[in-house]
């Protein structure tokens, strides 16, 4: 039966008895076919490898080797598996069992939420992407149901005086009073999930669904209408996500990760679908969530246990969407549905902090592996999380017992005599999982002329994957040294530090930030070299692809971050034609320099944020200490406050006001020389010097 | 009170050559700049007219500096001015700061041909008294309690023996001697 034949039939279907048991068969004979096809790859792997280390006899050394290698193999099998079941999916056309089939657009709108919960984030990038949706979904005449909250978690001073006003700005440019909603902790306890908690607790029965994005998210009207009608015509969905498309990006690095995530990633998402069906995962933001079971099932336990891996969770998404299954929710992932995008960190540096972050988070997962209530497939996912990371000190593991086994086998004269077919099999059998979906991500591009087309065409987007291919050759022996030292820091119980990610561009480390950073991997780069040199000169030509990113390490960081380096490569449809939503067409009205000035010197700037404090009763102490503040930087300048004292003084609408007319009133000789100087820039429409 | 214009032109020439008046006419204009008001013939009389106050008001408070008195009384003349913006429930220490607010709202963006000179109609003066910025909604709350963390069999014996090698994560030279040691066996029962 033709695909379309087959969706006739599903459609037949929907409301009989019948689909749910149709439906329920079909998706258990995928994951059995996926199951299969995974574990047949991995058996191969096995036994040929086994052959080659059998071949010598065996020793306790191979045998843990072998079951190392189990663990990396059965990973690299399953995500070939992923992505040959992906382009199967695409070049056959039609896949029946997607959920934007059930899409209607005449299916009225919900209450829904667009929930962005910041830190310290560039503020003309989260307003901005707000303004993009809003004024998408008022083109498309479907503002009504939605409502938009900017959940701050922000500490720096002069960020949080910036959100405010930009938050005035955005309001005031589209209407928006009402319905952009602006709202900071003080405490921003949990960090990211206990900001969306605070807001289900706050504003949780105002709205039947809340759309998550990240403060690089965009979406457009038209992808965040069908989330809510998808999620109106599936009553059992819990959440759905979409498939972000990486965008934005300036940098080698940036535009080489979104090159390779717009090729390759429709390949593993349908792939990841097909098996997956409502059993799937949340990936945090751009993403809608029905609030009644959220409510009800998602709230975040505390850990056994201290951080790093006990604690308060970290990475709350695959954990919510397991909470969410295990309530009897489906968790579906709209992978064709377009419209939604995402930013990424601009360089190797910043995508390693990243890392840093989400190591940890996904570390803590084991606990879930061995909870109560927790669905196979959840655990599925929540394995693959904790790999992403720990797969790094696997494979040095592996590459450890390699080694001390080639070193043994050196010595006694073993290294000739292993089966040289087992071994070619093996090694071109890797080759095929760790490339094949790069080629069928071709293959399935260079069967849409028009795609093709918008890829820069056939040669550019070649030479594309094979320039991408080497910079992940040289970068992956860098993650695997990171990776493994997040992971071995988690164990021994050292935690990280919850930083803003530099999203924009141009925030390229320098040579001597580069240098003191990653000094310690060529070290040990060419501490290896000379190790595997000493155990033999084949072995260390045999791992010289993994020390050669270790040795070049300083350059391939320093290079990461350049914004004009092949121009011309990596070219992505949304680059050359970008999206109307992703063009910032209407700049927010905020003022240069330091924003925490701008609280006190601006008039518009002061008025919003005293407006903006609530207005309640202090204690005759509290007061008393702000205004000691007021008069401290009064007299003394910004840089005379510490943070803290800034966020004190910031919170006292009052006396903020009070040294608002103060600073105007003063005659210059009268007035620390810094307020003068401010003054005289205000003047000269200049940026406002920096306060500290 | 007409006021006529060799009367100006004396008041303005008087508060330029006087250095204490220049600068508080200098720092008034600039305050006046930052509210975005337009450098207009209005702007100017309002100026003037504070000012003149404020030299009489100098007169009996000497110690007060010229720039404190020009700009309270041209803060005054604002309120007078901006008063109908709104309500008159509005406390006196928070009207200069509710008034910039709408001030703010009413400055030309875009999409809007609002501005502080525009003829307002009463039904715009009216919502711009009744305007209190709130950044958030009313709170509609709900209960998220977490649920609590449960081990299953398999977990709770895992964690249990976890636990009795806890030790280990509480003395790395004994966790680094003893890893060694591991590895070392490793090799030798390898040879």
């Amino acid at each position: 039966m033709s695909g379309p034949g087959r969706s006739a039939r599903l459609v037949e279907l929907v409301g009989s008895t019948r689909l749910d048991e149709v439906f329920r068969r079909k998706v258990r004979q995928r994951r059995w076919g996926v199951t299969l096809v995974t574990l047949g790859v991995a058996a191969i792997g096995f036994w040929l490898f086994s052959d080659i280390l059998g071949s010598t006899g065996w020793s306790p050394i191979k045998v843990l080797e072998l079951a190392v290698f189990s663990v990396l193999f059965t990973t690299l099998s399953f995500g070939f598996t992923q992505a040959f079941v992906g382009f199967l999916v695409l070049a056959e056309g039609h896949e029946p069992l997607k959920i934007t089939n059930t899409l209607d657009e005449k299916t009225p709108l919900a209450s829904t939420a667009v929930v962005m919960p910041v830190f310290n984030e560039d503020v003309g990038t989260v307003f901005g992407n707000i303004r993009t949706l809003y004024r998408s979904l008022q083109n498309r005449g479907e503002l009504e149901m939605f409502e938009f909250y900017i959940l701050s978690d922000s500490t720096m001073p002069e960020r949080l005086v910036e959100e405010e006003v930009a938050w005035a700005d955005l309001c005031r440019q589209t209407n928006g009073f009402g319905r952009i909603h602006y709202r900071r902790r003080k405490v921003p306890v949990n960090r990211k999930s206990g900001n969306i908690a605070d807001f289900c607790r706050r504003w949780g029965h105002r709205h039947r669904y809340m759309v998550v994005f990240d403060a690089d998210s965009v979406m457009t009207g038209d992808s965040v209408a069908s989330l809510v009608r998808l999620m109106e015509v599936n009553p059992r969905a819990g959440i759905i996500q979409t498939m972000p498309k990486l965008v934005g990006s300036e940098t080698l690095f940036g535009r080489i990760q979104q090159f390779a995530s717009r090729l390759y990633s429709p390949l593993f998402a349908a792939g990841l679908n097909y098996w997956q069906q409502g059993a799937g995962n949340y990936w945090g933001h751009n993403a809608i969530i029905r609030m009644s079971p959220f409510l009800a099932s998602c709230s975040l336990p505390v850990l056994p246990g201290r951080e790093p891996l006990g604690g308060r969770i970290l990475s709350h998404d695959f954990v919510e969407a397991a909470l969410m299954r295990d309530a009897g929710w489906e968790v579906w992932f709209a992978y064709d549905l377009e419209g939604s995008y995402e930013g990424l960190p601009p360089n190797l540096t910043e995508y390693i902090k990243r890392d840093r972050r989400w190591a940890q988070g996904n570390l803590q997962h084991v606990w879930f592996l061995l909870a109560d209530r927790v669905q196979p497939i959840s655990r599925l996912h929540l394995i693959q999380g904790i790999l992403a990371y720990s797969s790094a000190p696997i494979l040095v593991l592996f590459i450890f017992l390699g080694g001390i086994q080639a070193a043994i086998d050196h010595f006694r004269g073993h290294a000739s005599s292993i089966p040289l077919a087992s071994a070619i099999v093996l090694a071109l059998l890797t080759l095929l999982l760790l490339f094949g979906p790069k080629g069928l991500s071709l293959l399935h591009l260079f069967s849409q002329p028009d795609l093709l087309r918008r890829f820069g065409g056939a040669k550019r987007a070649l030479a594309g994957v094979v320039m991408e291919t080497l910079f992940s050759i040289l970068t992956a022996p860098l993650l695997v040294w990171f990776h493994t030292r997040f992971v071995l820091k988690n164990i021994s119980g050292q935690k990280v530090v919850w930083n803003t990610q530099t999203r924009g561009a141009g925030a390229g480390p320098g040579w001597v930030q580069t240098l003191l950073e990653y000094w310690p991997v060529p070290v040990a780069g060419v501490f290896f070299g000379i190790l595997a040199w000493w155990i033999s000169p084949l072995y260390l030509l045999w791992i010289t692809p993994l020390l050669l990113g270790l040795w070049l390490a300083i350059p391939i960081a320093q290079l990461s971050g350049r914004s004009a380096v092949l121009r011309k490569l990596f070219l992505t449809p949304e680059e050359i034609d970008p999206p109307r939503e992703l063009s910032k067409s209407e700049p927010l009205q905020l003022r240069a320099g330091d924003q925490f000035v701008h609280a006190i010197l601006d008039p518009f700037y002061n008025a919003i944020h005293v407006a903006l404090q609530r207005r309640r009763a202090r204690t005759p102490e509290l007061s008393e200490h702000t205004a000691g503040l007021a008069d401290k930087l009064f007299r003394e300048g910004p840089a005379a406050l510490t943070a803290e004292e800034k966020r004190a003084l910031l919170s006292d609408g009052p006396a903020l006001a009070k040294l608002h007319m103060l600073v105007w009133k003063t005659p210059a000789e009268k007035m620390n020389p810094f307020w003068v100087e401010a003054l005289r820039a205000y003047r000269n429409e200049m940026p406002i010097p920096v306060g500290n | 009170m007409a006021i006529s214009p060799e009367y100006l032109g004396l008041l303005r020439s008087s508060i330029s050559s006087a250095p204490e008046w220049k600068e508080a006419w200098e720092r008034t204009n600039d305050y006046l700049d930052a509210l975005r008001i337009p450098a207009d013939l209005e702007r100017e009389l309002m100026l003037l007219t504070s000012f003149e106050q404020a030299i009489a008001r100098k007169r009996k408070e000497p110690s007060t500096s010229a720039t404190e008195l020009a700009f309270d009384e041209a803060q005054k003349a604002l309120d007078a001015t901006l008063g109908n913006l709104i309500s008159g429930k509005v406390p006196v220490d928070r009207r200069s700061v509710e008034e910039r607010v709408r001030l703010y709202l009413i400055q030309p963006t875009q999409n809007s041909r609002l501005s502080p000179r525009s003829r307002l109609s009463d039904d715009v003066l009216e919502a711009l008294r009744e305007v209190r910025l709130e950044a958030h909604p009313r709170l509609q709350q709900a209960v998220i309690a977490p649920r609590p963390f449960a081990l299953n069999t398999a977990g709770e014996r895992l964690a249990a023996l976890a636990g009795k090698f806890s030790f280990l994560g509480s003395n790395r030279i004994l966790a680094w001697f003893l890893g060694l040691c591991f590895v070392g066996l490793l090799i030798y029962m390898s040879l």
